[in-house]
């Protein structure tokens, strides 16, 4: 003989039926060409690119922006005067003990 | 071994959508549109049912090209079937006014007789599907779109723990939490639709 069931038991079991009944309700079957209309309207699928070719376009995406930094430094160096920085570069190599914050600095 | 075939099966015909051959997809959703069908009929209201299967399929033929044959066609569908549903209540809830309306009379009384000690199984199986249906969703109306969709799927339907956090994309520690704390707000919501001290014993039930 099965032990009485609690009220929690049976209270389960009549909500786990009512909701498997849900199941019965009748659907339509003009949705399902609703769905082809519109997949038809989204037209053919764009493949997943692979990790080369999303590199291949990232570089090229990159380029005009690439070639504008190199010429744009190019023309920085072309006209940058380098004859003070080559000076602090000789004391540096130098005179190391002499060096200074202030004579460093400019000041 | 006709599962193996099948999937090898559906996995030929997502290549071939995926390389552009959009009718093929018409035998995918013949195939599993009755499985979607069921998963939405669980868990939707019935008006929502043919607009929301309809989303189910774009989502997955959008999807398609991501489809790597890791699980079978079906389960990546009955994911994506079960996310959809859960993205809908989402949204419902996030428009919904809060609903204040308690149980009417009908159904506190149905509730009443339903889990009294003498009802058991005489009542079990004369119940009236269409009040216990109502006082369902009653109480599951008045539940979170995230408990909503765990106490539908561990509870209701006997998904395991995994299984469930499968379908949600959540962690198993999430499903185990929510699951635990979603089912006593669902007795909770049920002791106290009926003011009644003849039925605390439900809130022993559900720490188990």
């Amino acid at each position: 003989m099965n032990p009485p069931k609690t009220e929690h038991e049976v209270l389960q079991a009549i909500l786990r039926k009512a909701y498997s009944e849900k199941e019965n309700v009748e659907v339509g079957d003009q949705w399902q060409q609703k769905v082809m209309r519109r997949v038809r309207e989204l037209g053919a699928l764009q493949p997943t690119p692979s990790f080369p070719e999303m590199l291949e376009q990232m570089v090229w995406r990159l380029a005009p922006v690439t070639c504008l930094l190199i010429f744009g430094l190019a023309v920085l160096f072309a006209f940058a005067d380098f004859t003070s920085g080559y000076e602090v570069f000789q004391l540096l190599m130098n005179g190391t003990e002499e060096l200074t914050f202030a004579l460093f600095a400019g000041l | 071994m006709d599962n193996d075939s099948s999937t090898s099966g559906d996995a030929e015909i997502v290549g071939q959508v995926v390389a552009g051959d959009v009718h093929a997809f018409e035998h995918l959703l013949r195939k599993y549109q009755n499985l979607v069908l069921i998963i939405l009929k669980k868990h939707l209201p019935y008006d929502q049912i043919e607009e929301t299967a309809q989303d189910v399929f774009i989502r997955a033929y959008q999807s398609l090209p991501t489809f790597r044959g890791e699980s079978s066609f079906k389960q990546w569908l009955s994911t994506i079937a079960v996310r959809t549903c859960y993205d809908f209540w989402r949204k419902h809830y996030k428009s919904r006014e809060l609903p204040m309306s308690s149980l009417t009379e009908k159904h506190q009384v149905w509730l009443e007789e339903a889990i009294s000690a003498q009802a058991s199984q005489s009542f079990h199986e004369q119940s009236l599907q269409k009040e216990a249906r109502e006082v369902l969703d009653w109480a599951l109306d008045r539940l979170s779109a995230a408990d909503r969709m765990v106490l539908e799927l561990v509870y209701f339907e006997g998904y395991s723990l995994k299984e469930t956090s499968d379908l949600l994309g959540w962690s198993i520690a999430n499903v185990k939490v929510r699951s635990f704390r979603s089912r006593k707000k669902l007795h909770k919501l049920l002791t106290q639709a009926i003011p009644s001290p003849d039925i605390s014993g439900l809130d022993r039930g559900s720490t188990t």
